[in-house]
């Protein structure tokens, strides 16, 4: 199968976005390389305090035209950008496969799910809008009104280098509000693309702004007195020790939304194969680099005598590793590809450890995905094959931790009730789903589980960009969440008025 | 023997290399025959038209093929292809048949597709259907073509 054509053709040289200015960085350079190839395609800057000082001061300064612009003509900068998002779909997409490593289907489908949050954020006059009753006493009526609140920084994480800082951007700038968005440093082409378009689409300069950089970029945000809120997408020990705790003391709203360790349940009258199908896509969609990628399939035997239980875990495992063998990893241009690499040598380090440490721990190791069989001819540096392991318990490294990779655990749980006290056990409550036939365990599960997503006969539980992207325990620090209702109330102040006049 | 699977994007880089080696044949034909001029240009648009739509209708579905997991089983596409070469001293009724296989083939190959995407969003299949029905309805107009000059 032939290699699509890749957009990037030499090294981009990447600068940041300030106040409408592309701005050379002082910092320090650092390569972005393909993970497939394993080819340099830009250099990104790790841009100094200074620099993000400017962008929030930029942002500072356009906050109040901005904010005075009626929502309906932000709504049509809105318009623009999606025009010329949906225009550069494909090169959106293929840079994607290109700097992250995923699958071009995979790219396609970020893109699209980035371009819908812009679409939801269009309909601002409406979402915007207060509330109001007359007469609440003699003579008086009171209403309530949502006001931008300023400045507001977005940190990306490298998983989805398009979509992420697209829960929060359009819904910000849409109700009036200024960002400065730090794209993950080890993937920020997709981001620098995103502010090309809005530089075209018309949105004055200071009110969609970049800044690239590492941690320095991270604290100066958190510790500018200008930027009220934050929104983060990373791994819990970030989230919840420095970004949470940071906004909790400087008063910043926040939204953090950190790791997972979701649960796949299979009922004994789960339809296997539609089961299986939807397992493969939540286990290495994404080569398992996605907070909602399924991490634990628990095989449940609610009502089975132990030898039937045995039986269904047996034909579970079977028909689930041998979909897993079949999976065809290579580079994600090539269209036969099923699964793309990690993103770089160092995930994929860890993700090996982790396999060692399921083997140490006594788990079968039924699929070693550390044998790399690629189509076509790539460096191995950041492939690995899917690994499925049986007999994994909830105590288990590989049964608690995130491994954010292609490593399926297989767990078996003898009734309905232990496989939630399972889920229970674990400290993170992002996602979890039931694949069952029966409405009342169906209804049981949604009601008891405690995680934010949860999909009934669902792999990946995706939340449309019209709900909010939820998440409970270790999973989610804040309280409102992005896309949707909630950004809109995130990035709104409500004002109550009251009012007689005499 | 394994049934081959193959993924949405492949299926959709097919249906555009069809549409386009298609469009270029029936302009080469609107050149070449010019008493038919009019009809094998507003083939030529139409494939261009049939390819916007695919590859409109995937880019905006993506997502639901993505989360079910989605890949066309069992399809050969090697099945459809057929040669849009036309020779220099090739006549009217050669060209002719050689677009009437063109069609039955990228008929079949639409139909074969839409059937096979009936599980996802409606809008994938009734996009595939709705060429299918473009490509049969021009077998009948180049039947008829075809029909009136081996009566000459």
């Amino acid at each position: 199968m032939a290699i699509l054509e890749e957009p990037i053709k030499q090294v981009l040289g990447l600068k940041n976005y300030i106040g409408g200015e592309w701005v050379e960085s002082k910092g320090e350079i650092a390569d972005v390389a393909n993970p497939a190839t394993c080819k340099v395609i830009a250099k990104v800057p790790i841009s100094t305090r200074q620099e993000i000082d400017a962008a929030v001061e930029a942002a500072k300064e356009a906050f109040p035209d901005w904010r005075r612009t009626p929502p309906l003509a932000r709504t049509r900068c809105l318009f623009r950008l999606k025009e010329l998002m949906e225009e550069h779909f494909e090169e959106l997409s293929r840079i994607q496969t290109m700097e992250h490593g995923k699958t071009i289907d995979e790219s396609r489908g970020e893109t699209r799910r980035g371009i819908e949050n812009v679409e939801v954020a269009t309909g601002i006059p409406s979402l915007m809008m207060g509330y109001n009753l007359e007469d609440i006493a003699a003579g008086i009526d009171e209403y309530l009104i949502r006001q931008p609140l300023g400045v507001f920084g977005i940190i990306g994480p490298f998983n989805f280098p398009f979509m992420v800082p697209l829960w929060f951007a359009p819904y910000a700038v849409a109700t009036g509000n200024t960002i400065v968005v730090k794209p993950s440093s080890e993937d920020p082409i997709s981001q620098v693309k995103i502010a090309e378009m809005a530089e075209e689409a018309g949105f004055p300069p200071g009110v969609w702004n970049i800044v690239h950089g590492g941690r320095s970029v991270v604290s100066g945000m958190l510790d500018h007195p200008s930027i009220k809120g934050i929104c983060f997408v990373g791994s819990t020990p970030v989230g919840k020790d420095v970004i949470y705790k940071k906004c909790g003391e400087t008063g910043k709203r926040v939204i953090a939304q950190c790791g997972a360790k979701n649960y796949l349940l299979v009922m004994p009258d789960a339809d296997l194969e539609k089961t299986i199908a939807a397992s493969m896509t939540s286990f290495f969609g994404n080569a398992g680099q996605r907070c909602l990628s399924g991490a634990n399939l628990v095989v449940v035997g609610e009502g089975l005598s132990e030898r039937e239980h045995n039986d269904l875990y047996k034909k579970v495992s079977d028909v689930f590793v041998n979909a897993a063998s079949k999976i065809r990893v290579g580079y994600g241009l090539d269209e036969s590809v099923q699964m793309g690499p990690l993103r770089d040598r160092g995930k994929k380090e860890r993700v090996t450890g982790f396999i060692e440490m399921g083997v140490k721990e006594g788990a079968k190791l039924r699929l070693d995905g550390r044998n790399v069989q690629l189509v076509g001819d790539w460096p191995h540096t950041c492939f690995l094959n899917p690994t499925v392991f049986e007999e994994v318990t909830p105590d288990m490294t590989i049964g608690k931790e995130e491994i954010f990779g292609p490593v399926a655990g297989i767990m078996k749980a003898k009734s309905f009730d232990e496989a939630v006290d399972i889920i229970h056990g674990n400290p993170y409550g992002n996602a979890a789903s039931i694949f069952t036939q029966s409405g009342k365990l169906a209804r049981d599960f949604q009601y008891r589980v405690q995680c934010g997503n949860i999909g009934i006969n669902i792999g990946i539980v995706a939340p449309m960009a019209f709900f909010p992207f939820s998440g409970m325990k270790n999973s989610f620090f804040g309280d409102l969440h992005g896309q949707g209702q909630e950004a809109i109330r995130f990035f709104t102040e409500s004002k109550v008025v009251i009012q007689r006049w005499f | 023997m394994e049934e081959m699977s193959t993924t949405a994007s492949a299926i959709i880089s097919f249906t555009e290399n069809l549409e386009d080696s298609s469009a270029r044949f029936y302009k080469k034909l609107a050149y070449r025959f010019a008493n038919d001029r009019e009809t094998f240009f507003s083939f030529a648009n139409e494939s261009e038209k049939n390819r916007v739509l695919v590859t409109r209708t995937y880019q905006e579905t993506i997502t639901d093929a993505l989360e079910a997991c989605f890949s066309f089983k069992g399809l050969d596409q090697s099945r459809y292809l057929t040669s849009t070469d036309l020779a220099p001293d090739a006549d009217y009724s050669t060209a002719l048949k050689m677009a009437i296989e063109l069609e039955d083939k990228a008929s079949e190959f639409y139909s074969c597709v839409a059937e096979m995407s009936k599980s996802l969003l409606a809008t994938i299949p009734r996009a595939f259907k709705r060429v299918a029905e473009r490509r049969g309805n021009r077998r009948s107009v180049l039947k008829a073509l075809l029909d009136k000059a081996t009566e000459k």
